[in-house]
């Protein structure tokens, strides 16, 4: 601070007040320091001049944008004033530079642009920056943008030359350049000496209003101006570039809403205007050709001038810097998201509803980009934390709410999505989209049947109003009643829900003739209900509306299959297969249908082919990736409440410790949870000898997000029929909370989530395992059931299946025991129930047999060898007459079985 | 799983065995264009190696020929068809960007073909544009080395210092799982790796496409106005044939519902977002609603997110683009000042209200602003970090009845103030304390303007809260604080304190954190904030949240 006299208060005070803008003051001041020395007349004047100036500007803003007044003012006094200062001559030189920078402002304000011009070609401002007090800082600022506006002005007066040349051009936006920098570097300082300032300050003075200083029309033009020409010439570059200089600046108070409208408008542009391939980073210098800008003007790329001193910019070790235009650009929302969050108004009262609207608009902007950002990335999981902070603004606002809900579906968070569904729909009663999207939730992994009905019926109310979705709200129902008319325990209840679902598919399937869903729902639910011929026509017409609909294909492989014509349906799912080779649900059924027809080897085969594709699917190593959300499991670990009930079955059943391998097992369900880069990847360590397929898993495997799109459902087929019932919800838990996990990554796979790829490994070898049982091979079988225990140690699927080898070893006792375990776990799946039966009907415990296949019938009326074993305990029960009828029901019903339930397969919508 | 089987020469004859499994028809191209066509396919050919660069710069001038392609490719049995794919393989084989580039910018018609060709169960002559998605497919799955590409990008977090900001200057953060999960940069694998495909299946369709997309987004800068032109045209058809809204587009091709994939709608609305801003409003805003359209009938979140989010940045206050077809973004120059009313209670004037009350310590300092730790929205980075014990120690001091408050560091602070009060000095330990020693002038300075700023809110809303009024005005909790408020101010009416205590000190964590969480209905919602008080009992303890406020009938 060369400027300043060591010891005089007085000039200090005069210098705070001229940075601090309190022109009020000055007179008074003048007054004492001229009482002091004679020779301080001169700066008196200049003074005086300049308080003149400065308050006349503040009494008369000018406006952005309005253009030159038409009456010009003429601002005597200051004038005379400058005039003074400057004749005598006996100013310091520092002084005379003011004098003659104030003189030209002056010009300006009154409208006489070339003698402004002409003014500040005698001064050379960017020496004057060396040890320049705060104040003077400003004032140079000032001048540069002052005289960035008179440069752009002139030309305009002679009307000849409609086109300035590059070179004025430039010398424009350097102007405007430099006066925005050397204004970021005055509001650093003054920031720094009001602090330094409020630290030290004891006398009851009031403090500086630094709080809300307000930057002023040339300050404000300095700083925006030259990107605003950037832009207007067409050069993104620059304009990028210049964004980017004022961004890295260390903030000031004073800046904040600078920044926050600059940061959201850069993360704007380069959302929308820019892509990877034109991307630079912001440390690097741009491309030398870029198709962001105007080809035909030609521009230098960069700043073409320095500075003595230059604003402070953010430094430091290990800075993040973006690399591609997506990071920076939610770098810099997140930034403006702060400060846009910061700003929310949270009063309520009428008085401060612009303010509300207006802290809504500009927040609401920024979570749009947010979602831009984020949606094309995929970090849905993200997006939903980041909207969850707007709901700050969110009341009684749709828009907000809806897209939080939307976020919500799509990170898989689907209990709260329901929710806040709930509140959209209030909000906009009208719009059938929502209540269907919460249909979808509900009838999802959710298995939330009554607020789903509730949900279909809003739509289905809505009659004409919900034109084209009108459709989808009647397979919506019709869907809510299919599923609750498998979970009904009760029969007459179990074929009301289906006689409605019927009507419903029906309903939607005349109101939408050309939607293959309707055609192919209708045709499952007439499956289910077993009359088979119609089913098929319905199948058709689906496939003749959607040729390669999986679901279509496989559901006709199953009907042919009900007919008998193994082979066809086997010839139908080769060929769906060839569409969908990585398809699990389609494999399991080939598998089941080539045992029969062409013996279990081919099975194995497939089965060994199944292991292949799961491999490549998911087994595609990616060491690189440790990050989050990408890959499969470490979207599985975000939502923690799946994960708290997807553990639980292992520490409260104990039996877990009985399964064979104790240690293992209980162990590793937990950690695959729970450790990110998934460690002790459930291999298959404890393949025994009797292997039947060797396969090498390697050891780390970091799921990805599998390329297939398989069908979906939350049990295993083998059990489809009696685990999707509420009854056994508590039993299936673990399958259940992988399968919800499973299905919150559905966007891959639109209808039908992929299955937790644990899940479908474990299948396999349950598969596998079944095959070998067929083949009368006990040591082989119970080595897959060992793979797949090792997966899912609580699985009854798994349990089951070591009854069954028990059985086959004709270890009856074993074998029930076995089947008593998969019971607790499961109380209502149908396939134990029927083979304890059997066993209990082998020890002569013919009551107890009779009563858990009675309650088999409940639970599926359709399994045919659950009424033939009910036949067969009744005869030897002597009950002749019920037997016959049982026999009679169980052959009625072979005749129309298909190889596998029609309820394997997923109904969603 | 070789991928040099793409490159290789001698089993590279699978494009060309699809090729002429494709069959070709006779054509009815105009002659001229034909011949351009046919001369750009021999000039390649005949080109040297090291003219490829010049070549590829050249392209530009052939004004003719890109509509030419496209005639070509949209006449499926056009003769020059088979070659046309050839050569624009070829292009994307060279590795020359502009050359790959000149390929992709007729990735939107190839994709259009294809998919009609396999909406219309048309098997034939789809051969070759299958051949080539796949053939580019299979170039960009890998890197130079023949590895695996995985497309990966960091996300940005503001609890680590970057070129645009300081963590401390950002304040307090949320805590949630995420942000904790978040506390470094992390990287995240947005695509790939990708098994490389030699057929289309229908498993596979979207997937292959939705990665050919990504490409071509990824340099949508260097595409032309007719590629995006014909990008929302794809969009478009896509979304719309086969549904009632065909008849509205009045498009007359096939009306087969076309079966598509969320993230494929993504990328579509990726590329529809950049022509819409970029000089194909018009058609940009079809494609959007189109797509749009589609994904309310489908259901998918993921697309009904991003689009309504475009939707709305476009008639928000976002940017405006130019409209006359250019692809230039006009800025303006905006106001520094803040446009809010300074007498509205936003977040951060009750974040700051709290915090003035009793840490006597300057406004401006960034460093300071860090240690507040805001109620509403967990706690401070550094607190969180629990190194440094909590600064902030919310009292309902109100000179001496300070004393009577519960907490212990309330009492701490309150005693301390009142101690000040007195005039007496005192050498405090904490450097805290010694600042707002120094900074008290001021400090009360501000106070005095913050004490305005509330009464001045609160007055206002005076004679609506006499009548109740002000209770269904909100629904949310937060208007609750403006009754105690306005409560408060009507009690301490008749007698002149300075201070009233409103909030009973620790009973209230829990309320005052509703009042900060002001709008979320639902408890849900708030359920960070709860989980934050289990975090730990001293920190719970030192920073029992209440809500002072002081209110004074002199002012």
């Amino acid at each position: 601070m060369t400027a300043r006299k060591s010891g005089s208060r007085l000039e200090t005070e005069i210098e705070r007040c001229r940075s601090e803008g309190q022109w009020d003051k000055i007179p008074e001041l003048v007054r004492q320091l001229s009482a002091k020395l004679i020779s301080n007349d001169d700066l008196g004047e200049l003074l005086l001049g300049e308080a003149k100036l400065q308050q006349y500007l503040k009494e008369n803003p000018i406006k952005q944008g309005a253009s030159p007044r038409g009456a010009r003012p003429k601002l005597v006094e200051v004038r005379k004033h400058l005039t003074a200062a400057l004749d005598r001559g006996n100013l310091k030189t520092d002084y005379m530079l003011e004098a003659r920078l104030l003189m030209a402002k002056l010009s300006y304000v009154e409208g006489d642009y070339r003698e402004a011009l002409n003014q500040y070609s005698q001064v050379a401002m960017d020496d004057m920056l060396v040890g320049a007090p705060v104040y003077r800082l400003c004032m140079i600022a000032e001048a540069y943008a002052t005289k960035g506006l008179c440069l752009e002005k002139v030309p305009t007066a002679s009307p000849s030359i409609s086109k300035r040349s590059p070179d004025a051009d430039q010398e424009i936006i350097t102007c405007y350049e430099k006066s925005g920098d050397i204004a970021l570097l005055y509001l650093q300082e003054v920031e720094k000496v009001a602090l330094s300032a409020g630290m030290q300050n004891r006398s009851p003075k009031p403090g500086p209003v630094t709080q809300e200083q307000e930057l002023g029309y040339f300050l404000e033009t300095g700083l925006q101006r030259a990107h605003v020409i950037h832009f207007k010439n067409g050069n993104l570059t620059r304009g990028v570039g210049r964004f980017r200089e004022i961004l890295r600046a260390v903030e000031t108070r004073t800046t904040q809403n600078l920044r926050m409208t600059i940061a959201r408008q850069l993360a704007e542009i380069l959302l929308r205007g820019m892509c990877e391939q034109s991307y630079w980073s912001p440390l690097e210098d741009p491309p030398q050709q870029s198709p962001l800008n105007d080809s035909l003007r030609q521009c230098p790329l960069v700043r073409d001038y320095t500075l003595s001193r230059r604003p402070r910019v953010y430094s430091g070790e290990n800075l993040f810097c973006p690399q591609e235009n997506t990071e920076e650009a939610l770098l810099l929302l997140l930034i403006s998201e702060s400060m846009a969050n910061r700003d929310a108004v949270l009063s309520r009262i009428p008085e401060h509803n612009n303010d509300r609207i207006i802290s809504l608009q500009s927040a609401s902007v920024v979570y749009d980009l947010l979602t831009i950002a984020l949606g094309r990335r995929g970090q849905y999981e993200m997006l939903s934390e980041c909207l969850e902070r707007a709901m700050k603004f969110a009341f009684e606002e749709f828009h907000l709410w809806y897209q939080f809900a939307l976020s919500l579906m799509a990170a898989g968070k689907s209990a709260r999505a329901v929710k806040v569904l709930k509140e959209c729909i209030r909000l906009k009663p009208d719009d059938p989209t929502i209540p269907l999207l919460a249909v979808k939730l509900c009838i999802g992994n959710l298995h939330w049947l009554e607020e789903g009905e509730r949900f279909a019926k809003m739509v289905v109310d809505m009659g004409e109003k919900a034109s084209e979705f009108r459709a989808k709200g009647y397979l919506a129902i019709g869907l809510v009643y299919s599923l609750r008319a498998t979970d009904a325990s009760l029969r007459g209840t179990q074929e009301e829900y289906q006689r409605k679902a019927l009507g419903a598919f029906q309903r939607a399937q005349s109101l939408s003739p050309t939607d293959h869903l309707a055609s192919f729902y209708l045709a499952l639910q007439l499956a289910v209900s077993r009359q088979i011929p119609e089913a098929l026509g319905y199948v058709r017409q689906a496939l003749q509306l959607q040729g390669d609909d999986v679901h279509s294909l496989h559901l006709l492989a199953l009907l042919l299959s009900a007919q008998k014509h193994y082979h066809d349906a086997l010839n139908i799912v080769e060929m769906a297969l060839s569409e969908y080779p990585e398809n699990f649900m389609l494999l399991f059924t080939k598998v089941k249908l080539e045992t029969l027809c062409r013996g279990p080897e081919e099975g194995l085969l497939t089965c060994k082919h199944m292991l292949q594709i799961w491999k490549s699917c998911y087994n595609l190593t990616n060491p690189s990736d440790s990050g989050r959300g990408s890959s499969l499991l470490d979207r599985a670990i975000a939502d923690r409440r799946q994960l708290n009930t997807m553990t639980l079955p292992d520490f409260t059943d104990p039996e877990t410790a009985s399964s064979s391998c104790s240690s293992v097992s209980r162990s590793e369900p937990s950690s695959f949870v729970h450790v990110p880069p998934l460690h002790p990847a459930p291999t298959p360590r404890l393949l025994p000898a009797a292997k039947p397929i060797p396969f090498a898993y390697c050891d780390h495997i970091p799921l990805r997000r599998p390329s297939t799109s398989d069908a979906v459902d939350p049990v295993f087929p083998l059990s489809s029929a009696g685990s999707v019932h509420a009854t056994s919800m508590a039993a299936s838990r673990v399958e259940q909370a992988l399968s919800e996990v499973a299905s919150s990554l559905q966007s891959s796979a639109p209808k039908q989530g992929p299955l937790h790829p644990w899940m479908t490994l474990a299948q396999i070898w349950l598969h596998a395992a079944e095959v070998y049982i067929g083949m009368g091979k006990p040591a082989e079988a119970t080595a897959c059931t060992q793979e797949a225990a090792n997966l899912f140690p609580m699985s009854h699927n798994v349990l089951f299946m070591k009854g069954q080898v028990a059985e086959l070893r004709g270890n009856m006792d074993e074998a029930k025991r076995w089947y008593e375990e998969a019971l607790a776990i499961s109380p209502t799946h149908v396939k134990t129930m029927q083979r304890l039966g059997l066993i209990l009907h082998q020890l002569q415990r013919y009551s107890l047999a009779e009563k858990i296949l009675r309650d088999a019938v409940q639970v599926n009326s359709t399994a045919h060898d659950v009424w033939n074993s009910l036949g067969e305990v009744l005869q030897a029960q002597g009950n002749d007459d019920a037997a016959t009828e049982c026999f009679l029901t169980a052959l009625e019903l072979e005749a129309s079985s298909p190889i596998l339930p029609f309820t394997i397969i997923p109904r969603t919508l | 799983m070789d991928l040099k089987f793409w490159f290789n020469e001698n089993n590279g004859n699978w494009f060309h065995q699809r090729l002429n499994s494709a069959g070709s028809r006779c054509g009815k191209m105009l002659a001229m264009d034909q011949g351009v066509v046919e001369e750009w396919l021999s000039e390649f050919k005949t080109l040297p190696e090291s003219a490829i660069s010049s070549y590829a710069a050249s392209l530009k001038e052939k004004a003719s020929l890109v509509p030419a392609i496209y005639k070509v490719i949209r006449e499926n049995y056009s003769d020059l068809l088979e070659p046309v794919c050839h050569q624009l393989f070829e292009f994307y084989r060279s590795g020359d960007p502009r050359l790959q580039r000149f390929t992709l910018q007729f990735l939107p018609e190839l994709v259009w073909s294809y998919l009609s060709v396999t909406a219309g169960r048309d098997p034939h002559c789809s051969g070759c544009i299958e051949a080539l998605l796949l053939g580019i497919y299979n170039l960009e799955i890998v890197d130079k080395d023949g590895q695996s590409k995985v497309l990966s990008f960091t996300v940005p977090s503001l609890s680590k210092p970057s070129v645009y900001h300081e963590p401390s200057t950002i304040g307090s953060m949320a805590l949630t799982e995420g942000a904790l999960a978040n506390h470094g940069l992390s990287r995240v694998v947005y695509s790939g790796p990708h098994l490389q495909r030699e057929t289309f299946t229908a498993q596979n369709r979207f997937e292959v496409l939705t990665f050919l997309l990504l490409c071509y987004n990824a340099s949508l800068s260097y595409m032309s106005s007719s590629s995006l032109q014909s990008l929302c045209q794809l969009s478009s058809r896509i979304c719309i044939c086969g549904y009632p809204r065909q008849q509205i587009r009045r498009y007359k091709g096939i009306n087969t519902r076309m079966s598509v994939s969320a993230e494929f709608l993504v990328q579509l609305i990726t590329g529809i977002h950049y022509a819409l801003c970029n000089g194909e409003s018009d058609m940009g805003s079809k494609a959007l609603d189109d797509v749009l359209y589609r994904a309310q009938l489908e259901l998918y979140p993921e697309v009904l997110l991003v689009g309504n989010a475009i939707k709305s940045s476009l008639h928000g206050g976002a940017l405006k683009s130019n409209k006359e077809g250019s692809r230039s973004i006009q800025v303006e120059i905006t106001p520094t000042s803040s446009r809010i009313s300074r007498n509205a209670v936003t977040s951060l004037s009750i974040r700051g209200h709290r915090w003035k009350r009793h840490d006597a310590v300057d406004l401006g300092s960034p460093d300071e602003l860090m240690e507040i730790s805001e109620v509403d929205e967990g706690f401070c980075s550094r607190a969180a970090q629990g190194g440094s014990p909590p600064t902030i120690v919310v009292s309902s001091n109100s000179g001496p009845s300070g004393g009577k408050t519960a907490a212990k560091g309330q009492r701490r602070l309150g005693s301390k103030l009142s101690r000040d009060r007195e005039g007496v000095p005192e050498s405090c330990r904490d450097p805290l304390s010694r600042k707002q020693v120094g900074g008290r002038a001021m400090s009360e300075n501000l106070e005095l303007l913050s004490l305005k700023r509330l009464t001045l809110t609160s007055s206002q809303s005076v004679p609506r809260a006499g009548t109740l009024s002000l209770s269904h005005t909100t629904s949310a909790v937060f208007s609750r604080s403006f009754e105690h408020m306005s409560n408060a101010f009507t009690v301490s009416n008749p007698v002149p304190v300075r201070g009233h205590s409103l909030a009973p000190s620790s009973p209230s964590a829990h309320e005052t954190n509703r009042f900060s969480a002001c709008s979320l209905q639902e408890d849900k919602l708030a359920y960070v904030v709860e989980r934050v008080e289990h975090l730990g009992p001293s920190q719970h303890k030192q920073r029992s949240p209440s809500i002072s406020f002081h209110l004074s009938t002199d002012l």
